[in-house]
């Protein structure tokens, strides 16, 4: 469905894109995961034709995003983001107005039920909350009832309930059999919504499988988070039996292990022989995170 | 085309929500109209058709570079042009919508301020007249889209826009003749407004609607707008940009430059082959000849001007030299503007009145005038001009020196007919024959009906020296 081949682009004197290549299956719902500036939003604006990669190559439904438009644009639909519409157009209008544009129509009715804006259809743009506007944009890349749907960070700014509805929709759309394309800084979203994953930084690809192969491959370990009564450096906890890696943030020490049973008695004796105390013990899977911390060094957030 | 229009559509449904559009696009013009009307026009119905055309060319002005140009700048750099490009709709698709939304706009506001002209300031306006302003209005709006576009396709940011738009506003408002008639300006300003697009316009709306020209008349004014409106929306479809981001380089900004040619040509042209001071001389005088009579016939005494009388020999013409025409009427007799006027003018100045009692050299009724002669006037023996009359009274006319008082002034006493002839009244003794006539020549014209109490009316014309 999407094929990128060696992708470089460069702004005056930043290189956003230095080699970025993956492959789409249809009917899958692929993540392009990293931080802000990682080059995801440049990726998703070639994909749709509004960018021109300085090197490489990309085909999208089989079609040349550049040469092609046109034809491209009656087969997906993107929500870029931060949509924005002139402040008077109403919702019923600005999907009626944009499915004209289109051969195929997906009935605004239906649009506007399945988007839940039924009850705003006669608000003007400037009117709508945060969680509304994504829910028109949502609503104006499906008005041509596309095959693959590209979605530039979809749930960025909405807070987590409107997060949760956003997702709702995006599983909507794949079991639609909808190909979908989202970029996000979120590993919960990743997670939750993606069949496959590329872990994007500073313009490179530098993991791409599914959420759980990528978990598998990183190494890692077990996921220890771990409260003590007293604080102690946690390169010392890092020199325990069977503990990968330590690190601490906000008083709480983040831990991977292997095997995790292992290091749990290890950390029990070193915090009696310490004559300090376990408050508190989660032990989990590792996560997108501790992978993309293990690929880049730093954190999603950072 | 089907995008073009069902985004035009759109575009003036939003106009049509927005309150401070709808002021700027339906009040302001109307604002300006009563402040021409009202205030240099005086209220006057003929002053009104010669500034509708001012009206309307600076609506067009302001729909062109503030309406239009601002727009496209402002959608690139808020970001709404960015969800239309995720659609299979191209720049060209966007630029001709805000164009034909802009002169769809445009059609009901011209409707509004003629309703306004002709039903509070009793503008003149013939049936024909339609379809010359709907040629004038299509064409304008298409060629100050084009600037307007033009200015937005090369600017950055809305700051750049908006001072590269007040530049050549102001410039085209003040130096075009769309505030002060371009007859009332200096000689170099208005070679200057020969290669100022807004002056094609705003003279050729006045040569329409306050003298009735046919627009063929100004054929090549009209090529010259179409072609500049083309060039215009070429340039900005091809320097279109969909993104703030996208910032035009310093060699695409020269391509604005390219729109200046056409305009530039024809102002060569202008200067060259035609003599467009003339033109605009033509329909400025009849309109102020036109108010003339309006204010006398309304006061029924003096305070008049009488300017360029039809017809008048270029080299002899003194008409413009009147300076406060029949400012003796007595307030028995009034002055008005007649048309059609000798020998195929299309007005002549009326004297008209009542005898209160027998007059027999008393003269209880008599009109004057002062003029000065022009010093291109070379040899002066008097003036001529035509006149006629209905009521078979006779009439005695004197032509004295105010500058000294002194000569003998002949009189002429003469019964005119009813068909238009010509008459002579010799100029005061010392005046006459001279090798150049006396400056200033301040000379006064009396003009007195005789005969029995009762009313009298003379119609005079095409008054020039000899």
């Amino acid at each position: 469905m999407v094929s990128a081949e060696n992708l470089h682009k460069r702004y005056e004197d930043v290189l956003a894109l230095r080699g970025i290549s993956f492959e789409m299956k249809k009917g899958e719902v692929f993540g392009l995961l990293g931080p802000n500036g990682a080059g995801k939003t440049t990726t998703i604006e070639i994909l749709v034709g509004l960018r021109q990669p300085d090197e490489g190559s990309v085909r999208v439904c089989g079609l040349d995003p550049a040469r092609e438009s046109n034809e491209l644009k009656e087969r997906i639909g993107a929500a870029l983001q931060a949509t924005v519409l002139p402040d008077k157009m109403t919702v019923e209008e600005a999907l009626r107005l944009f499915a004209s544009f289109y051969k195929h129509r997906v009935p605004t009715e239906s649009l506007l039920e399945t988007f839940g804006l039924m009850e705003k259809r006669h608000a003007h743009f400037d009117k709508l909350s945060g969680g509304q506007k994504q829910r028109l944009a949502l609503a104006l890349a499906l008005v041509n009832d596309p095959e693959l749907v590209l979605l530039d960070e979809p749930t960025v700014g909405l807070d987590a309930m409107l997060r949760r509805d956003i997702y709702a929709l995006i599983e909507r759309f794949k079991s639609e059999g909808r190909t979908v394309l989202l970029t996000t800084h979120y590993i919960e979203e990743a997670e939750r919504l993606c069949d496959h994953v590329a872990i994007i930084d500073h313009g490179r690809v530098v993991a791409i499988g599914t959420p759980r192969e990528l978990v598998d491959r990183s190494g890692r370990g077990t996921r220890l988070e771990v409260r003590l009564a007293k604080p102690v450096p946690a390169e010392k906890l890092k020199s325990l039996d069977a503990v990968i890696d330590s690190r601490e943030s906000d008083g709480i020490y983040v831990l991977h292990a292997q095997p995790a049973t292992q290091a749990i008695v290890g950390l029990i004796h070193f915090l009696e022989a310490e004559n300090n105390a376990l408050l508190d013990l989660h032990i989990a899977q590792p996560s997108l995170e501790d992978v993309f911390v293990e690929m880049t060094g730093r954190k999603l957030s950072e | 085309m089907m995008n073009v229009i069902r985004l035009s559509i759109m575009t003036i449904r939003l106009v049509m929500r927005t309150k401070v559009a709808l002021f700027f696009t339906f009040l302001f013009p109307c604002i300006f109209l009563f402040v021409y009307g009202g205030i240099f026009g005086h209220g006057d119905p003929n002053a009104m058709a010669y500034m509708f055309g001012q009206v309307l060319t600076l609506n067009i002005l302001g729909a062109g570079f503030f309406g239009l140009g601002l727009q496209a700048v402002m959608q690139r750099e808020r970001g709404s042009l960015r969800r239309y490009r995720l659609a299979p709709v191209g720049s060209l698709t966007i630029v001709a919508s805000n164009l034909l939304a802009n002169y769809l706009i445009q059609i009901p506001v011209v409707g509004l301020l003629l309703v306004c002209a002709m039903g509070i300031f009793h503008m003149p306006f013939k049936l024909s007249f339609i379809p010359m302003i709907f040629v004038l209005l299509t064409i304008g709006i298409f060629a100050f889209a084009g600037y307007g576009l033009t200015i937005a396709s090369v600017s950055n940011t809305m700051q750049e826009v908006q001072v590269y738009n007040n530049l050549a506003w102001f410039a085209l408002v003040f130096l075009s003749g769309i505030t002060i008639p371009l007859p009332a300006l200096p000689h170099w300003i208005q070679t200057v407004a020969t290669f100022l697009p807004a002056t094609y316009l705003v003279t050729m709306f006045q040569a329409v609607m306050a003298q009735s020209e046919p627009v063929s008349a100004h054929l090549p004014e009209l090529v010259t707008l179409v072609v500049s409106g083309f060039a215009g929306l070429f340039i900005a479809w091809k320097l279109f940009r969909w993104e703030k981001e996208e910032r035009i380089s310093t060699a695409n900004k020269a391509w604005a430059f390219a729109l200046l040619i056409p305009i530039f040509l024809m102002g060569l042209w202008m200067n060259v082959y035609a003599n467009p001071s003339a033109s605009w001389n033509k329909s400025y005088s009849r309109m102020i000849k036109q108010m003339s009579s309006v204010v006398s016939a309304a006061n029924g005494t003096a305070g008049t001007t009488l300017e360029d009388f039809e017809g008048a020999a270029a080299s002899q013409d003194i008409s413009k030299t009147w300076q406060v025409p029949m400012e003796d009427v007595r307030p028995l007799a009034e002055i008005t503007i007649i048309a059609p006027g000798a020998n195929g003018s299309q007005h002549a100045l009326r004297v008209s009145g009542r005898v209160p009692m027998p007059s027999q050299n008393q003269l209880p009724v008599q009109a004057s005038d002062n003029f000065v002669i022009p010093t291109t006037v070379k040899t002066f023996s008097g003036i001529e001009f035509w006149i006629r009359s209905d009521d078979s009274r006779e009439y005695r006319f004197t032509l004295l020196d105010e500058n000294t008082k002194q000569g003998t002034a002949p009189e002429i006493t003469l019964r005119p007919s009813s068909k238009w002839a010509s008459i002579r009244i010799p100029a005061p003794t010392q005046a006459q024959g001279n090798a150049s006539p006396p400056q200033p020549s301040h000379l006064k014209l009396f003009i007195a009906p005789l005969g029995q109490a009762g009313d009298f009316s003379v119609d005079i014309d095409e008054i020039k020296t000899y």
